[in-house]
């Protein structure tokens, strides 16, 4: 460890953005895991070790990623004081996702399967298309200089979003029993967080400091409830 | 976001920086020179009433305090005292105890950056423990060595006992190539005061006035240069000691972190935002602050190169062995390690509940207590 002190790397922050892509990458992990339970029948028991042991590799990584930014800050002084808020922005997104992952886990603990419900294939197909953009983002974060791709993605999460809460609305006066209603809901509620969070990961990459979180109309999109 | 290449930290390329320390290493080894020659071409009368006030070891112990709390510097104040024992007007004796006020003095520098952690009393609390740790160990340090030099001379003699390994015995002159490399500059700098119409009394105050702004502005730029040259090193040590904790490890990496900055302020000065924040633990700054105090011993290892006399090398050596043998005593030793921590822990309270004792404190401490000192004791 003491060698840390001669190792030759290269400077700056860039140790930082790939840590965040390696935890994308676990969100997207914990998210498959968690899906396959709520829809393609996977046992609860099979998977729910692996997700809470991604999740927690996932918060502890965002942990001490903070801790890090804070040294470079300490050392480096406050010429990077944006990137390192926007890394502490992106970082929280992503661990959000971890939770939002770990919720769907839990609903598939309360209401078992729901993919042999009416619309069961929608569901899975709203999974793969997520399931995509988690790749599409750590793509867009190890290489953020391609910017009609980040704007791309940014205008497409949008829409995904807004698809999403038009689903729930429908469901909100579906006539169909609560009993299948209500764990749809839920799932497209936590499928639109994630996807306002990625939407959030790649903006954070993109968009100035003080506009991150706020839409057009001056609305916040922070909201993990 | 930006990329972190857009920074324009360093807008000098790193080789020229390296350049540029090794010239201003030179410069600073010119000023202790000249700071040498400057108290060597004064009368004997005026050195003796000079250094009659440190004859004294508590007298010295406060002007070592008082002149690192003065230039913010050990290493500066240091490598001043290594260069009034090169002149021979200091002896050993009375050198040792001041290097042992260095140590006590340098710690200043965290307790007002420390002070910055006011307003937010948890943070306070963390950043103050931190800063005030090094404090209790440099106190306890020279409350134990300082009586065992004074009656058995221990850090003195194995000092000298290195020194008389390396380049001969006190009282013999040793060729040091740097003293031959630094002699023109010094002669330039003595003949163009005596152009001036300086001689003797005034001649040698001049250049001592020379050599000490020639050693502060120096320290100043190595600092400011290496700090710069090393960030991304020092960066990836203090990320190594979060994610593997403290011990020898953490003292090692705080030493080079030091021996690369020249200046144990600025790598105990960074850990004082750290464990405001909560990211790094007191116990594990602890020994980072350690190895700080034994970094920072290279710059006055450093000036007596300057020097041609086997006693400034002495006390250079001096002022490392008393940072181990304060570590072998108060880490090593099991039982002792706490006692700093606790120290620190136990002002941090009471500096939380009453912010004044914060600043009441560093002021007394560093500057009252020292006075009283030299007042009294001279």
């Amino acid at each position: 460890m003491v060698f840390a002190f001669f190792k030759k790397e290269d400077p700056g922050l860039g140790h930082i953005a790939s840590r965040a892509v390696g935890m994308l990458h676990d969100a997207r992990h914990s998210f498959d895991l968690a899906t396959l339970a709520l829809l393609d029948g996977a046992s609860f028991s099979s998977v729910e070790e692996d997700v809470r042991a991604t999740d927690a590799r996932i918060n502890q990584t965002e942990q001490d990623l903070r801790a890090e930014l804070v040294v470079h800050v300490s050392v480096q002084g406050a010429n990077d004081i944006g990137v390192v808020m926007g890394y502490t922005l992106l970082i929280k997104k992503i661990e959000r996702i971890g939770d939002q992952a770990k919720n769907i886990l839990d609903l598939a603990e309360e209401v078992g399967t729901i993919v042999d419900d009416e619309g069961g294939h929608q569901l899975m197909d709203e999974r793969r298309r997520v399931s995509t953009m988690f790749a599409d983002a750590a793509s867009l974060l190890a290489e953020p200089n391609d910017e009609a791709s980040v704007n791309a993605f940014i205008d497409d999460a949008g829409q995904v979003s807004a698809d999403y809460q038009t689903k729930i609305n429908d469901l909100m006066h579906s006539d169909l029993p609560g009993s299948v209603v209500v764990p749809r809901a839920i799932y497209y509620r936590y499928l639109k967080r994630i996807v306002a969070n990625l939407r959030g990961v790649v903006s954070v990459v993109s968009e100035p400091l003080p506009n991150i979180d706020y839409l057009d109309d001056g609305a916040t999109d922070i909201t993990d409830d | 976001m930006g990329s972190v290449d857009d920074r324009g930290v360093s807008s000098i390329p790193a080789p020229a920086r390296a350049a540029l320390v090794i010239g201003l290493i030179y410069i600073f080894l010119v000023g202790v020179s000249s700071l040498e020659t400057g108290i060597k071409t004064m009368g004997s009368d005026t050195t003796e009433s000079l250094f009659s006030a440190v004859s004294n070891p508590i007298a010295g112990l406060c002007v070592g305090i008082l002149g690192t709390v003065l230039v913010q510097s050990s290493s500066a104040s240091t490598s001043v005292i290594v260069g009034l024992v090169a002149s021979q007007k200091l002896g050993v004796d009375d050198a040792v105890p001041m290097i042992m006020g260095a140590n006590i003095g340098t710690t200043v520098t965290n307790s007002l950056v420390s002070l910055g952690h006011v307003r937010h009393s948890n943070e306070f609390r963390r950043a103050f423990a931190a800063a005030t740790v090094h404090d209790f160990f440099n106190i306890l340090a020279v409350g134990l060595l300082l009586p065992l030099e004074l009656i058995f001379g221990i850090v003195s003699g194995t000092a000298e006992n290195i020194s008389e390994r390396l380049v001969g015995s006190a009282g013999s002159e040793w060729k040091s190539p740097i003293k031959a490399w630094v002699k023109g500059p010094v002669g330039w700098i003595k003949d163009g005061l005596s152009t001036l119409g300086a001689e003797a009394n005034l001649l040698g105050t001049l250049m001592v006035a020379v050599g000490l702004v020639v050693i502060l502005a120096a320290l100043t730029f190595i600092t400011k240069n290496m700090r710069a040259l090393v960030a991304d090193r020092v960066e990836r040590s203090l990320n190594a000691i979060l994610g593997k904790g403290g011990g020898a490890v953490a003292m090692v990496l705080g030493m080079l972190i030091t021996i690369a900055v020249q200046s144990s302020s600025i790598t105990t000065s960074i850990l004082i935002p750290l464990a405001g924040a909560g990211v790094i633990r007191l116990q594990n700054a602890y020994p980072v602050t350690l190895g700080a105090n034994v970094g920072t011993t290279i710059t006055a290892l450093l000036a007596a190169l300057a020097g041609s006399s086997p006693e400034a090398l002495t006390v250079g050596l001096a002022h490392t062995t008393f940072n181990v043998l304060g570590i072998v005593l108060l880490y090593v030793l099991p039982f002792a390690r706490s006692l700093p921590i606790l120290g620190a822990e136990k002002l941090a309270e009471i500096a939380t509940t009453r912010r004044t004792m914060a600043v009441v404190y560093v002021f007394i401490m560093f500057i009252v207590l020292p006075l009283i000192g030299v007042t009294l004791l001279r």
